[in-house]
């Protein structure tokens, strides 16, 4: 197998992160990862940022806009 | 990046907002409405979540997952069962914003956003060390969920959106090209500036509450003026 090389993984690596490239394409980026230090941790800079976006934005929404939906809904319904 | 390399994912999304049809009164209306808070109402966390990266604070937050689930509610006929509900919604929810909260806190730089070049919005690619790289990645995930929503919302908005669908919701890039409604090479552009800008601030930010990431936040200074 050929590696890749540097320059496509970093191009491709927010591709990659995203699950957007073709498996073909996935499967070089992968193999490189395995293999380059640099690249790996330009990865895992890229899928701790995912992660902590992640963390950040969960919210539940209050019980009371929860009700407030339902409320409108069977409003918009009884008008007809 | 070519488009060609991207993965070819089709999902359809019927959405006609135009001639919302009003339900009419049969004994079914209330079997669609047992239907749309089946299968709708378990989104009102996500969609809640989004709202409020969307109109950063509560109230209006509120006010738009309202105005979503009566807009979808009108138009859930022409929802086709067995398609993407979720991506039906955020194309209700991110319409609404635009056209009536976006209106209200508009922003400046709107409109104009997608044509600045990288070096404009203090992007570069890393050239640091991956020894420091790797402090960084650490420096970042150490850092308290406040100051990862801040530097989300300093970011412009387009970018924040496509980061949110992207990373948050793990929309693929068709389906938000066609949540946005731009083009999926536009959304690529948009995902990168603003996970670069985010990259940055966070790098800032850990750097000042000391959590250090070495060489990181001085290269980064300087990177600026190398261009892209």
């Amino acid at each position: 197998m050929t590696d890749c090389g540097c320059e496509k993984a970093k191009a491709e690596l927010e591709e990659y992160l995203h699950n957007e490239l073709r498996k073909e394409d996935a499967i070089d980026i992968r193999e490189h990862l395995e293999h380059c230090n640099d690249c790996s941790t330009e990865h895992l800079v890229g899928r701790t940022l995912t992660e902590v976006v992640q963390r950040a934005c969960k919210e539940t929404a209050p019980e009371d806009l929860r009700d407030q939906v339902l409320l409108r809904l069977r409003a918009i319904q009884s008008a007809h | 990046m070519a488009t060609s390399m991207l993965m070819e994912r089709t999902v359809a999304i019927p959405l006609s907002l135009d001639g919302l049809e009003l339900p009419v009164m049969t004994t079914d209306t209330t079997d669609m409405r047992d239907l749309f808070e089946a299968q709708a109402m378990p989104f009102i966390d996500q969609l809640y979540a989004a709202a409020m990266r969307m109109t950063r604070n509560p109230s209006d937050a509120q006010d738009l997952v309202q105005e979503t689930f009566v807009k979808a509610f009108a138009s859930f006929k022409q929802f086709e069962q067995g398609t993407n509900l979720k991506a039906w919604l955020y194309r209700i929810l991110t319409n609404t914003f635009i056209n009536t909260y976006r209106k209200k806190q508009r922003e400046p730089y709107q409109g104009t956003i997608d044509e600045l070049e990288d070096w404009q919005l203090g992007g570069a690619e890393s050239t640091t060390a991956t020894s420091s790289r790797s402090a960084e990645a650490e420096a970042i995930d150490h850092l308290p969920d406040s100051a990862v929503k801040d530097a989300l919302q300093s970011i412009p908005e387009d970018f924040r959106l496509a980061v949110y669908f992207a990373d948050v919701e793990g929309f693929s890039y068709q389906e938000i090209a066609e949540i946005m409604k731009t083009p999926i090479g536009t959304v690529m552009s948009r995902l990168h500036r603003g996970r670069r800008l985010l990259r940055d601030l966070l790098a800032g930010y850990a750097e000042e509450r000391g959590l250090g990431t070495g060489q990181a936040a001085k290269s980064k200074k300087t990177s600026g003026s190398t261009g892209k």
